[in-house]
């Protein structure tokens, strides 16, 4: 008997293309900007769009771990905010030295609070760093009043310069510090042990538990990492800001929650990967710089977001729908059957 | 003899290069003076662009402001008096060739009613001038803001207008168009003072200084409506954390109290935001507490946050809380008019803009420009609030 050829072009493009939409989104929206866009593929924007990046893609690191672990981690925005007025607060009396160190380390903390409750006291990931989420808000107003925190200092404006400054072309320091965390989080997830028992945590957790995983330990280290990586790209920021404000964090949950969406990591675990969400900030940012360009308004901006967004996610709905539908069906036994005359029903 | 004759030949479509250059610089400067923009109207018919005919009277400087009490005004020295008395640092020359067909580059704070009366004004001004305007709107986002900076500078304007989203990270947002040459223009929001270094100029209101007048107006009503208290219980809605406004809007009235009126004591204060339903339900909550010890409440905006505090004086049936608010919106005249808010301050939204772009018109001309530029202030109570109709936004 021979094996049926049972994969046409059609069944072996479609897979290939869902595989790599983040990557062909951001080729399309790349191509369309370089030729429509005034003034888009020049050194100094295309920095621009990277130096934009930073901060939001290396946030994007530790939350895809998190989501690909099967959980939700709301706490960033506020993290990136703790970590910006602890690392320019303390500067003044101890420095740089000491005050970045400590706003990271900040972060772990806060990303070990809200793993130990959602593995010890199994509360839903949502309302652990939700709760999590509104008390450092508290917390970062009472410490200072409602105020920013800058830094006038020549050495507070060297440091930011230095952050700021091209080393290579499209790549300041700040930029360096976001490709390298992405290459070492993408290797480690892809290529180790440790890596990928995150995405087996994630996809199935009865089976991580068969498969000797302590899957505890696991989803407090995503939840760590998630507080790390959001201090690291919040004091960064703030440093080459040389002023960390109240709202430093804001906008960055619904963004990196959408990128990483728009990325292919999925939301139920077990699927995505930290350069894909790199990519798909990478691709928002070009889109966002795109329609500034264009000379046109935010609402636009954020129209063009949501559509892909949406998009994205009714993609996934309907991929979902057809699994479903086709979950228990063996197609080649069916052809085989009917090659050898035995009639359906 | 061939060399000399082509060398003077070069050096005569040089020499007539400039010269037509400096020709058409000199006429394009003599029409650019002869724009009128006096002569523009807002939407509620106020001339567009009115300077401030008071002087403002700059004490000295007190060795260390943060040292004093937040009550002490000269504790608001350097947000107050920023910009009066700065060092410029690495200022571009006025080309002096004239406004007319340059190109600006408008970078407020965030989408607001506010926001797109002062683009408006100041559109108008650049289109008396011809010249070429991009307005950019970060949507409160810093991120986004020092995004727009960075390709503001990429597309190489003739000059960068800025509202900075948070005064205290505005000077590195200075340095930075400073550094790259481009003339600055702050205005609308007052930054710290450091960042009055690298601008040429800033305008906008004078808020501490409107602030001030308000507060005098509502303690001179709580007073006579209080006439037999010892102390007279106040609150204080805040702007957004970060700005000037946020400062000047509760510090500035509370300062000028201290030494004006001590008998009006503060209770509380909160920055619920810009919706109605927060400042309603804070408000609320100060009316449990403080029961009828709560004689007068401050508020930083004139149109969702005074809403908020009517519905809730009126859920708890209070009518003898004396309100004022910051800012001249439709429905901040209409509570006026009404007879709810006791009075408000006029700040013309598009003259804020109209006038940043007017001052950065006037250094293009090579006139002199003033390191700071105020716009009118006004208070609107119920006896003057037709003048102001309609509202700009």
């Amino acid at each position: 008997m021979t094996t049926p050829n049972l994969k046409s072009n059609r069944s072996q493009v479609l897979p290939w293309i869902d595989r790599n939409r983040i990557f062909l989104l951001f080729f399309v929206i790349l191509a369309f900007m370089t030729a429509f866009a005034p003034r888009f593929f020049n050194p100094f924007n295309l920095t621009t769009i990277m130096s934009t990046t930073a901060m939001n893609a290396c946030v994007a690191i530790g939350f895809s771990i998190v989501m690909i672990s099967g959980q939700l981690d709301l706490s960033i925005g506020t993290v990136i905010t703790l970590a910006g007025i602890i690392g320019l607060g303390l500067q003044p009396r101890f420095g740089y030295a000491v005050s970045v160190p400590v706003a990271i380390v900040a972060g772990c903390l806060v990303g070990l609070v809200n793993g130990l409750l959602v593995t010890k006291a199994k509360i839903n990931s949502f309302i652990v760093t939700l709760g999590t989420m509104t008390i450092l808000q508290g917390v970062v107003y009472q410490s200072t009043g409602g105020n920013s925190i800058a830094l006038s200092t020549p050495v507070a404006f060297s440091t930011a310069d230095f952050l700021g400054k091209k080393l290579m072309p499209l790549v300041t320091p700040r930029i360096l510090v976001t490709l390298a965390l992405v290459a070492v989080f993408e290797l480690v997830m892809r290529k180790t042990r440790f890596g990928r028992n995150f995405y087996m945590v994630g996809g199935n957790r009865n089976t991580a538990w068969l498969a000797g995983i302590g899957s505890d330990a696991y989803i407090i280290g995503a939840f760590m990492l998630s507080g790390l990586t959001a201090a690291v790209g919040g004091v960064f920021f703030a440093m080459e800001s040389a002023a960390a404000t109240q709202n430093l964090g804001t906008n960055s949950l619904m963004y990196v929650m959408s990128a990483t969406i728009i990325g292919g990591t999925a939301m139920s675990g077990g699927k995505g990967g930290v350069f894909r969400s790199f990519v798909a900030i990478l691709t928002l940012e070009i889109l966002y710089d795109g329609v500034i360009l264009f000379g046109l308004g935010n609402e636009v901006k954020i129209f063009l977001a949501g559509l892909i967004l949406a998009l994205v996610v009714l993609y996934e709905a309907y991929a979902v729908y057809k699994h479903d539908k086709v979950v228990g069906q063996r197609p080649y036994l069916l052809k085989e059957l009917a090659e050898a005359g035995v009639k359906k029903g | 003899m061939k060399r000399l004759l082509l060398l003077f030949a070069v050096l005569a479509l040089v020499a007539g290069t400039t010269f037509g250059q400096s020709a058409a610089a000199k006429k394009n400067l003599e029409d650019s003076l002869k724009v009128d923009v006096s002569v523009l109207k807002a939407a509620d018919n106020q001339p567009l662009i009115v300077l401030s005919t008071e002087k403002k009277v700059i004490p000295a400087r007190p060795a260390n402001p943060e040292a004093l009490p937040e009550t002490d005004p000269l504790h608001w020295y350097d947000m107050e008096y920023a910009g009066w008395n700065t060092k410029k640092v690495n200022q571009p020359k006025s080309p002096g060739d004239g406004a007319i067909g340059k190109k600006i580059i408008f970078i407020v704070h965030g989408d607001h009613p506010w926001t797109t009366a002062c683009i408006l004004g100041a559109k108008k001004v650049a289109d008396a001038y011809k010249i070429q305007f991009k307005a950019l709107s970060p949507n409160w986002d810093l991120a986004v803001q020092n995004q727009m900076i960075d390709q503001a500078i990429n597309e190489r304007p003739d000059a960068i207008l800025l509202i900075p989203l948070d005064a205290k990270t505005a000077p590195q947002q200075a340095r930075k168009i400073n550094e790259a040459g481009i003339p600055l223009f702050l205005f609308n929001t007052l930054p710290s003072a450091e960042a009055m270094n690298y601008c040429i100029a800033w305008t906008g209101p004078d808020d501490f200084g409107q602030q001030r007048k308000l507060a005098r107006v509502w303690a001179d009503e709580m007073k006579k409506r209080n006439a037999d208290a010892k102390s007279i219980g106040v609150a204080y809605v805040q702007h957004a954390p970060g700005g000037s406004p946020y400062y000047a809007r509760c510090w500035g009235p509370m300062s000028e109290l201290s030494g004006y009126a001590p008998s009006v004591n503060t209770l509380i204060k909160d920055a619920p935001g810009f919706d109605a339903d927060k400042a309603s339900q804070v408000v609320g909550d100060w009316l449990t507490r403080f029961g009828p010890d709560l004689k007068g409440i401050f508020a930083a905006d004139d149109s969702a946050q005074a809403i908020g505090i009517f519905e809730a004086l009126k859920k708890a049936g209070r009518n003898d809380v004396v309100v004022v608010a910051a800012g001249n919106s439709r429905q901040g005249m209409d509570l006026v008019k009404q007879g709810k808010l006791f009075a408000i301050t006029y700040q013309t939204a598009e003259g804020d803009g109209a006038l940043a772009v007017k001052t950065a018109s006037d250094w293009f001309n090579g006139k002199p420009v003033p390191p700071v530029s105020y716009i009118p202030q006004k208070i609107i109570t119920k006896a003057n609030v037709d003048q102001f109709y309609p509202a700009q936004w």
